[in-house]
């Protein structure tokens, strides 16, 4: 590991001057370090911010749910209104990582984590990193996307992040020009020839908290993953809905572990909105919210897995 | 007998493993002690044109840097010696080690590695076994020739003959992956050269003696030069057989004069040590109308990686257990052990039967399906009996029980599993269940049940040995007794098993028996914690050892001591021509039970119940069994469903355990059922045999066979992970959508 600065801070404003292209935030740590371990990652200064109080709290009003950026997905997970209100994020929070992760994950770490693609994570200098090729896309991909977004195939690793976006929630960013709210849809973004990360925070910003709007009447989180607990998603759906009179309004469904960014399905959205939603109609909605997926060569079975996990979650919407 | 043999007595060690008072390799480290690190190839064949090491050198605080040259014989293997101490020429893997730098701290050391500056020439790889053995392959060892490691034939009877004879003849194809120990302590260890010019070297092991004779080969130094003591072993499961670190920190410790330390990450194990082999079997079976397999064919093709290690003794046992533990009259086996370019592969708990009996005991099902016979009644008709002929066409050694474990698997599965499908909250095997809404459920049920069979210590004329020292005391009555016996305790409880055998023998209580095993300079060798095998033969070198010594009692020697060397019965070579002989002097034996659950919707396979049942000839200590085979079932659940470790190219993808998948608890069943039966062994102590390994063998094959009884599909690529089963399910379903 490359020698570093520890910095503490004790509140957020602190932070922003600290910031630049050498300075990173270090919240739990629980991703910045490992890749620092490996060599992936070598900032010159880390700026400690886990003991910014103001950044670590749950607050639900009739606004909905503000939530600071260093609130953990233990706390997301346990708090009585997430997990009546959001319940898809309260179940995407517990499905992620272990307990002993959770306790020290934080939200607004979890929104960047980094692409956990093996060749990223192992002796690479892939194209993510700044190298020239992709060595999944020919290499070995079963944990690889099927929507093809970027020159990278890498999926969006982290799981409270779609169910945010099924929630349609935003991010309050700070940086030395002041604050702006930018929707989670919107800040996560396939990576680009100039800018090679899965999101899009500049290094001087900081996220200060996830705005969730007020909730829907259902929601829900499904993952598949390779053993009963502590893995990554082979693949993973959010969807939330308002059931009135039987029907399904305002759906939205969100596919995770698919893309370099969840993904709204929106076509299989319009499908089922305003319907009563038949397991028939739920697994035509699984058709059409993959219809344009392709997989590479080791991953075919995210096709039926993906499809089969949207109607489920709809079929589970249903039964309430 | 008194009430000794059998009890469940608590471990020894067991507290101080989980109070933190066990003191493991790593936990030996001292200040002071300069601390190593390798600097490994990275790349899975090159030539080495240079290596610099001088701006690794110029590095405050480093005191050497170690290459080839500095080894003074520099080869070594557990049974052939093709694997360089430090590769001078050419690296053949990407854990291949190229330089140790030795530096007054881990943090020198592991920044000078990275100053280390090797010039490499990349040469072609080859990392699939089949293409390994074409004929313009690029070769592995050079030298050697080819790439064909070993070549195991087997041949019975005429197999033209059987299975012209056959009504019926199935083919299959399965493969299997690599499985990593994951034991929870990764290699540590120190070495010093002590006051007497001994040189030192403290560690973790599974067979002191070994270990010493290929660090007294490498340095050139006499056997008793070199002392190995194993400090408490965090899991072993045939992971330390192979030398891993104990002759770099011998080699440094040698060369300097100096006492030196080195510690492995995570990483570093991973990528450092031998993994069990992935094999593939193609076979074909054959059988008559009345369920009497007439004959089988197969090739076994082993990746075997880069250097020999056992390859060629896991691709025997494979070999002779492609037919399982049924006797078949003809048969033609060709078994290859393949050098490719990937990590070496060897020894893990089971050594190669697993592999062999996936393909076997999935064959002996489909067999009995198509013949429309029940799979448990086709294996009566063809299982080992007392007398059979082996694939060497000679009878099985005595103490045959392959029949009355399967009867007693099924008694118990009838039991218990009908007994749980009558509870309200659960439904039958192979039913589908409804969810609220009437919707069918995706949770589908099957039961499976296999058979396995596995040597007990070494087997094809390996020369096997265990000795043991028993030294009694007192002036009118023994009044405590020294039991020197060099068995490594590698958490399978083999101290206070030999210690409950000495106690039981000489007639003392137990706690006035003293151990002495760890120290190859002052217990004799054992053989390895290996092959199921300390129970039988250290057991019985321990037994007779205290009966000789109970005799110079009674001749008035004082202190009285025996040392008896035991041989079990002499096994044979593999004759490539004839393939006659006695390949085993002892086996085990197991049938398992399994239910499973499959969610169709996302290929999970959760396995609700195991019922594992065992003949271990004599219990010595019940809970150690019970633990063994508890332990071995989760061990052999992960193999069957979810560890998949991947290679591409050469380089390994998954050296971390976020992406290599043991089972947590809440993969486990929920009921594991030990059955242990106790059939004597003629040889072992008390009738004892081994049991550490034969869980292992039947549980994916009785998992496969009852997710087919869930979903009606059949799946032959270990591990059997959601993504192959999901695969597997749409691959029926476009079957039956397209008929034809
Ligand atoms: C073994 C393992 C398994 C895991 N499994 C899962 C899983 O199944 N599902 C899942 O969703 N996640 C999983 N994770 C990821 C885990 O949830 C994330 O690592 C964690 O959420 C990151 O939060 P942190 O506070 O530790 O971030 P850190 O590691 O401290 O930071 C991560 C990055 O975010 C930056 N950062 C942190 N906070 C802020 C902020 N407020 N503003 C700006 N930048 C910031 C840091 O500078 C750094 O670049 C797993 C991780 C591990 C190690
Ligand atoms: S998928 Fe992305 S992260 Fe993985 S190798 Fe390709 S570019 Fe790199």
């Amino acid at each position: 590991m490359q020698p570093f600065i520890h910095i503490d801070v004790a509140n957020s404003e602190e932070v922003i001057p600290l910031l630049d292209a050498r300075s990173r935030p270090l919240a739990g740590g629980t991703d910045m370090l490992p890749l620092m371990k490996e060599g992936i990652v070598a900032p010159e200064r880390l700026i400690n911010i886990k003991r910014a109080g103001d950044l670590r709290y749950i607050r639900a009003d009739e606004d909905g749910l503000h939530i600071g950026a260093l609130t953990t997905l233990d706390e997301l997970d346990r708090h009585p209104d997430v997990r009546r209100d959001y319940t898809t994020l309260a179940q995407a929070a517990a499905e992620a990582a272990s307990p002993q992760l959770r306790n020290m994950a934080t939200l607004g770490g979890n929104l960047l984590q980094q692409a956990r693609c093996w060749y990223y994570r192992g002796d690479f200098h892939c194209w993510l990193k700044g190298g020239e090729l992709c060595h999944a896309r020919d290499g070995r991909n079963e944990y690889h996307a099927i929507f093809d977004q970027s020159p990278c195939v890498a999926v969006y690793p982290s799981d409270p992040p779609a169910a945010l976006m099924a929630l349609e929630a935003n991010l309050r960013i700070v940086g030395p020009q002041g604050a702006r709210l930018v929707p989670v849809a919107e800040f996560l973004q396939p990576p680009s020839a100039e800018r090679r990360t899965l999101h899009t925070l500049a290094p001087n910003e900081l996220i200060v908290e996830v705005h969730v709007p007020k909730g829907p009447s259902g929601s829900v989180y499904l993952k598949a993953m390779d053993r009963a607990t502590w893995a990554y998603a082979l693949a993973s759906v959010a969807v939330a809905a308002n059931i009135r009179d039987g029907r399904a309004h305002n759906v939205r469904i969100v596919l995770g572990a698919v893309s370099n960014r969840p993904i709204r399905a929106l076509a299989a959205e319009e499908l089922v909105e305003g319907q009563l939603i038949t397991p028939e109609l739920a697994r035509r909605a699984g058709e059409t919210a993959l219809a344009a997926a392709r997989a590479l060569e080791h991953n075919h079975y995210k096709l039926p897995l993906t499809r089969n996990l949207v109607a489920q979650a709809l079929r589970d919407i249903m039964a309430g | 007998m008194t009430t000794l043999l059998g009890s469940s007595l608590p471990r020894p060690d067991a507290l101080g493993k989980v109070t933190g008072d066990a003191r493991y390799p790593g936990d030996l480290v001292r200040p002071g002690m300069l601390q190593l690190k390798v600097v490994f190839a990275g790349r899975p064949h090159a030539r080495i044109v240079a290596i610099e090491t001088s701006a690794a050198l110029a590095y405050p605080g480093v005191v050497a840097v170690l290459t080839a040259g500095d080894v003074p014989y520099n080869a070594y293997g557990l049974i052939d010696a093709d694997q360089p101490v430090l590769c001078g020429d050419v690296v053949r893997f990407e854990g291949d080690k190229v330089a140790l730098v030795v530096a007054e701290s881990q943090e020198i050391a592991a920044a000078a590695a990275k100053l280390v500056a090797i010039t490499y020439e990349n040469l072609p790889a080859v990392t699939d076994p089949r293409a390994a053995l074409a004929p313009d392959a690029p070769l592995v060892h050079q030298h050697h020739g080819s790439n064909v490691l070993g070549y195991v034939p087997i041949r019975k009877g005429d197999t033209a003959h059987g299975l012209a004879e056959a009504d019926i003849v199935l083919e299959g194809e399965f493969s299997t992956s690599w499985q990593e120990h994951a034991f929870l302590q990764p290699e540590a260890g120190i070495a010093f050269v002590d006051d007497q010019g001994r040189l030192v070297v403290e560690t973790a092991g599974q067979w002191l003696h070994e270990d010493r004779r290929q660090i007294a080969m490498l340095l050139n130094l006499p056997v008793e030069q070199v002392v190995i003591r194993y400090a408490t072993i965090g899991g072993a499961f045939g992971g330390r057989e192979d030398l891993s670190i104990q002759h770099l920190a011998a080699l440094a410790a040698w060369k300097l004069r100096q006492p030196v330390a080195i510690v492995w990450s995570r990483e570093e194990s991973m990528i450092g040590h031998h993994k069990r082999h992935p094999i593939s079997v193609r076979c074909r079976w054959g059988a008559t109308n009345e369920g009497k397999i007439t004959a089988v064919e197969a090739e076994v093709i082993a990746d075997g990686g880069a250097y020999a290690s056992t390859s060629i003794e896991v691709t025997k046992v494979a070999a002779l257990f492609a037919t399982g533990c049924y006797e078949v009259p003809n048969i033609s086996v060709d078994g290859y052990a393949v050098y490719t370019n990937n990590i070496p592969a060897g020894a893990f708990r089971g050594f190669g039967a697993p592999q062999a009996q996936f393909a076997s005991e999935i064959m002996v099902t489909r067999l009995a399906h198509a013949l429309g016979i029940d799979p448990v009644e086709l294996r009566r008709r063809n299982i080992y009996r007392e007398g059979s002929i082996e694939p060497m066409q000679e009878p099985l050694p005595p103490g045959v029980s392959a029949l009355p474990v399967l009867e007693r698997c099924v008694t118990e599965a009838q039991a218990r599993f009908q007994q749980a499908a009558r509870r309200s909250d659960d439904h039958a095997p192979g039913t589908t269940t409804f969810g609220t809404n009437g919707i069918t459920s995706h949770l589908r049920r099957g039961i499976g049940i296999a058979c396995g069979i596995k040597n007990i210590g070494y087997s094809f004329g390996f020369p096997e040995q265990a000795t043991a020292t028993v030294e009694l005391h007192g002036t009118g009555t023994v009044e405590h007794a020294h039991v020197r016996v060099g068995a490594a305790e590698v958490g399978q409880g083999t101290h206070l098993a030999l210690g409950m055998i000495a106690a039981e023998t000489i007639g003392l209580p137990l706690d006035k028996i003293v151990m002495i095993t760890d120290d190859s300079s002052e217990a004799p060798n054992a053989g390895s914690a290996s092959a199921s095998r300390l129970t039988l033969m250290a057991g019985r070198a321990v037994q007779d050892a205290a009966v000789a010594a109970l005799l110079a009692w009674a001749d008035e020697e004082r202190p009285a001591q025996a040392t008896v060397q035991f041989r079990p019965p002499a096994t044979t070579p593999l004759d490539p021509i004839t393939t006659a002989g006695r390949p085993n002097y002892a086996y085990g034996y197991a049938a398992q039970a399994v239910e499973v659950e499959v969610n169709t919707l996302t290929g999970q396979v959760q396995v609700l119940r195991v019922i594992s049942v065992h003949d271990v000839g004599k219990a010595i200590n019940r809970q150690q069994v019970e633990g063994q085979i508890e332990g071995c079932v989760a061990q052999a659940l992960g193999y069957a469903l979810m560890e998949h470790f991947q290679m591409r190219d050469g380089h390994i993808l998954t050296p971390h355990f976020s992406t290599y998948l043991l089972p947590t608890a809440l993969d486990m069943p929920t009921e594991i059922v030990p059955v242990v039966l106790e059939l004597a062994d003629p040889q072992g102590p008390y009738g004892a045999r081994g049991v550490a390994e034969m869980p292992l063998v039947p549980l994916a094959p009785a998992i496969a066979a009852a997710i087919h009884d869930a979903v009606g599909v059949w799946l032959t690529e270990q591990p059997m992970t959601p993504e192959r089963v999901l695969m597997a399910l749409g691959a029926q379903q476009t079957k039956i959508e397209r008929p034809g």
